[in-house]
């Protein structure tokens, strides 16, 4: 009893060129036309040992006008139809799809094509919906074969058990003379006491009788890497036998399942097959009934879904390169970094000056996602050789400063959430008048809802005044306040205590000559002044006025405050870090950075810097219980008045120094005395 | 000539190395061929397709058939050839790199990590899976005074840390 020949079924294997491609010529070329286009498909001539599947690719070179592969692939035949919508992609009739495929193809034996090219009879169809918006494929292969090819296997040895040696090598080498379009089926002739010869089907099927059918092999290329099987197209071989040679029908015939593979270095066709099989009859629906949809990965018959986006979106891609250059730190330097933490930090940056750019290039560096600026100013002439965010186009244009760095962020990582705010910061001392009341209060209202609605606050304005509301505001919220202030040759960058934590965190054991201040002591900007924080611009000459900087400073110091942020959130208490810093001058920072509390380090409270020394110190500062802006007195007095205190404020920075009991205390003080020793804000 | 000093990998030697690489393949029908950016010094690079099938753990049996898609191009700034490779599922899509750690959990001990990394290649400038050029001079260094082919004899070494292996004929070629 015999079995019947088993086929296997092609799989096909999508290159990714070939999504690209296929959306270029969507958008260029097809655009709305729903034709279909011929394409090329490849198999490989050397069956592979290390997939067991059997593989059909298709790359960016499949809608090549000719078949230009490299020598070791055979082609296959076939088109595609790309759908404009989903609608027509899933509503087409695909009984109906399969079976003019295969009319084509039966066109293509009637017509003699097949003569010419015998590798017609490996077909393939591609319906597909591109949706490239989203970078999702949605397609479906067949590979058309007649419905009805019942083939019953009779014998099957090995090709040498029926050949000579010499003339398995001369079947070898006749093979590799054929040309491409030849080699997928042909024939060969074995008549005793002749040699062996192999000729095209065009040369020799015609001439083929009933009574000479025994001297003949049929050979086809046989696509499947299961030896005991053969590939679905040989069924279109026997359909295209059968037209020619009617007479075959329920007779054994002799087929060589041609089979290349690799022994060692050496390429070889000994592993073919010499098959004896019994054709079948031809039914009434022979060459009118078609199937061959490929199955899905469910193993349903249905469509595959390719998403595409990680691979083709060069927003995606940039995102993904972003991610993966922090990956690698972690990866390699940091196993304990928590970047997840640091990409979900949402940023609200105060000024979108010099140190503003310089802020949120570098938290991008650190795949920061969500970064807000505020600002009240336009891009002037002299910004953008400064203020690495703006353009010259930009001061031409006269974009606001907080928008125009936001678009700019977005164009060099599109990844970015980013928006700007124009808005100016109410400041003490600064009157509000009738006509700007209602204007204000709204600042007050957008500051405060900006401010919750972010994780970390940078202080990076131009005055001392205007970092007072957000010091205040951020500091009830309890907010990680990062504060930058420049001098000429000097910078300060420092961060905030927060308000009335009620756990304390213990400092950990701290070497000798250190001491150490809980981050709920920390002091604030204006702790270590005693005035209000007045109309700072007030009498000032033009120089005083715009910041003069040496131009590197404000990059120092914007990637210190990232850098100090990236550090306060990679330590184990966060905004609670406690500060060390050094009494005796035998100590150096340096060996104080190993602590099992911050893979980073140690997270200072400020760092002053001085480019005239290219000096850096590292002093901590305890909160001052009459400061202006952090201490229980003044916010208390806001939580308690809210508007009416800030009002207050707002018109005569005195009142605040009444809040704090300042007023009172310079009552006993010497004040003369007190100037001398508050220095400058950030000098030496 | 781009040699740093006597003991390392030119262009030339490279573009060399890798021609013969494409000869002996197209005896063997191996599948290498040519690539090339005329506008780049090192625009010549070589490919090669492989289909593989690997399991990604004991508890998924699923069988994912993978290409793999080899490129050996140069890298100018370390002076030595570069290992860059792709590789996607059926339908096109690309294994991200903790991807093809997961199904390379063999190889952690060698640290993987440092060794497989993702940068961008060379002449394509798009990111690829490399092997990390950082060590290839010193794993090139014996060769390039023993060997005919000393991209050849450093491909044997890495090469099956990422499932690449060379025919023998290869081998023949370096002495």
């Amino acid at each position: 009893m015999s079995d019947n020949l088993s086929y296997v079924q092609i799989s096909s294997s999508v290159n990714p060129s070939f999504w690209n491609k296929l959306s270029e010529l969507k958008l260029n070329v097809y655009k709305l036309d729903e034709s279909k286009h011929s394409i090329w498909g490849y198999h490989t001539i050397i069956n592979s040992t290390s997939c067991p599947i059997t593989l059909m690719e298709v790359d960016s070179t499949s809608f090549n006008r000719e078949f230009t592969a490299h020598n070791q692939y055979l082609p296959f035949h076939g088109w595609i139809l790309n759908t404009n919508t989903i609608e027509q992609f899933k509503e087409c009739d695909k009984v109906e799809l399969i079976n003019s495929e295969g009319h084509k193809l039966y066109q293509h034996i009637i017509n003699e094509d097949v003569f010419k090219d015998t590798s017609l009879l490996n077909r393939f169809f591609i319906l597909s919906f591109a949706d490239l918006k989203k970078f999702h494929y949605y397609y479906w292969f067949s590979f058309p074969v007649p419905r009805h090819v019942v083939v019953e296997k009779i014998d099957a040895c090995d090709l040498e058990n029926v050949f000579s040696p010499e003339e398995v090598e001369t079947l070898h080498s006749a093979y590799k003379n054929l040309d491409c379009t030849q080699r997928s089926y042909f024939i060969v002739k074995k008549e005793s006491g002749k040699m062996l010869e192999i000729c095209t089907l065009a040369f020799q099927l015609k001439s083929i009788t009933l009574e000479d059918k025994d001297n003949y092999y049929f050979v086809f290329h046989n696509i499947s890497n299961d030896k005991n099987a053969v590939g679905s197209p040989f069924r279109n071989y026997v359909a295209f036998l059968l037209y020619y040679c009617d007479f075959l029908q329920n007779k054994i015939v002799n087929f060589i399942s041609f089979n290349l593979s690799r022994t060692g270095s050496q390429v070889t066709c000994r592993k073919s097959i010499v098959y004896k099989l019994k054709l079948p009859m031809k039914t009434k629906d022979f060459y009118t009934s078609w199937v061959g949809w490929e199955k899905n990965e469910r193993d349903k018959m249905g469509p595959k879904l390719a998403n595409m986006k990680n691979t083709l979106d060069p927003s995606v891609i940039a995102e993904n390169a972003v991610d993966l250059n922090l990956k690698l730190m972690k990866w390699n330097l940091l196993p304990s970094i928590d970047l997840d933490n640091i990409k979900k930090t949402k940023c609200l940056l105060l000024g979108a000056g010099t140190l503003g750019c310089s802020v949120a290039r570098t938290l991008l560096g650190w795949g920061v996602r969500d970064i807000t600026f505020v600002d009240n100013s336009t891009v002037s002439f002299s910004n953008p050789v400064r203020q690495s965010l703006f353009t010259y186009q930009d001061s031409v244009d006269m974009k606001s400063k907080s928008k125009a760095a936001a678009d700019n962020l977005k164009n060099i990582f599109p990844g970015v959430n980013s928006v700007g705010h124009q808005l100016t910061i109410p400041m003490p001392g600064h009157s509000v008048g009738e006509s700007l009341l209602e204007q204000t209060k709204e600042s007050v209202k957008k500051l405060t809802q900006l401010i919750k609605d972010h994780d970390a606050i940078f202080l990076l304005l131009d005055s001392r005044e205007s970092r007072w509301l957000p010091t205040l505001i951020g500091n009830v919220e309890n907010k990680i306040l990062i504060n930058a202030a420049l001098g000429f040759d000097s910078y300060l960058v420092m961060r905030h205590g927060v308000y009335s934590q009620n756990d304390t965190i213990q400092a950990s054991d701290h070497p000798e000559g250190c001491k150490v201040i809980t981050g709920n002591n920390l002091a604030c900007y204006f702790c270590c002044d005693v005035t209000a924080p007045g109309d700072s611009l007030k009498g000032r000459t033009l120089d005083q006025q715009c910041t003069v900087t040496r131009p590197g400073v404000s990059q120092i110091a914007g990637a210190l405050a990232v850098e100090l942020l990236i550090s306060v959130l990679q330590h184990k208490h966060g905004v609670l870090a406690p500060a060390y810093y050094s009494t005796a001058q035998t100590v150096p920072m340096q060996e104080m950075t190993a602590s099992g509390d911050s893979v980073l380090g140690l997270v200072p409270h400020s760092i002053r810097g001085f480019l005239s020394s290219f000096e850096q110190i590292l002093p901590a500062t305890e909160k001052y219980k009459n400061c202006v802006a952090c201490s229980d007195l003044v916010i208390n007095e806001y939580k308690e008045k809210q508007m009416e205190f800030l009002l207050n404020v707002f018109n005569s920075s005195k009142h605040l120094e009444d809040v704090a009991l300042l007023t009172e205390m310079f009552k006993d003080t010497d004040f003369e005395e007190v100037l001398e020793f508050s220095d400058e804000d950030f000098s030496a | 000539m781009i040699t740093l000093d006597d003991m390392s990998l030119s262009i030339e030697d490279f573009n060399r190395c890798i021609e013969d690489i494409v000869n002996t393949s197209d005896n063997l029908i191996d599948g290498w061929r040519f690539e090339q950016n005329e506008e780049l010094e090192n625009g010549k690079y070589i490919i090669k397709k492989e289909q593989k099938v690997l399991s990604q753990d004991q508890e998924d049996d699923i069988n994912h058939v993978l290409t793999f898609e080899y490129h050996i191009a140069f890298n100018i700034s370390y002076g030595v050839p570069v290992l860059c490779f792709n590789v996607w599922k059926q339908d096109g899509t690309m294994l991200t790199v903790e991807e093809f750690w997961k199904l390379n959990e063999r190889f952690k001990e060698s640290n993987m990590y440092d060794t497989i990394t993702q940068m961008d290649h060379p002449v394509l400038r798009r990111p690829f899976f490399t092997l990390h050029p950082c060590r290839t001079h010193e794993i090139m260094e014996p060769f390039l005074e023993e060997s005919k082919n000393p991209v050849v004899s450093w491909l044997t070494v890495v090469g099956p840390f990422v499932h690449l292996d060379l025919n023998e004929e290869y081998v023949k070629m370096c002495s």
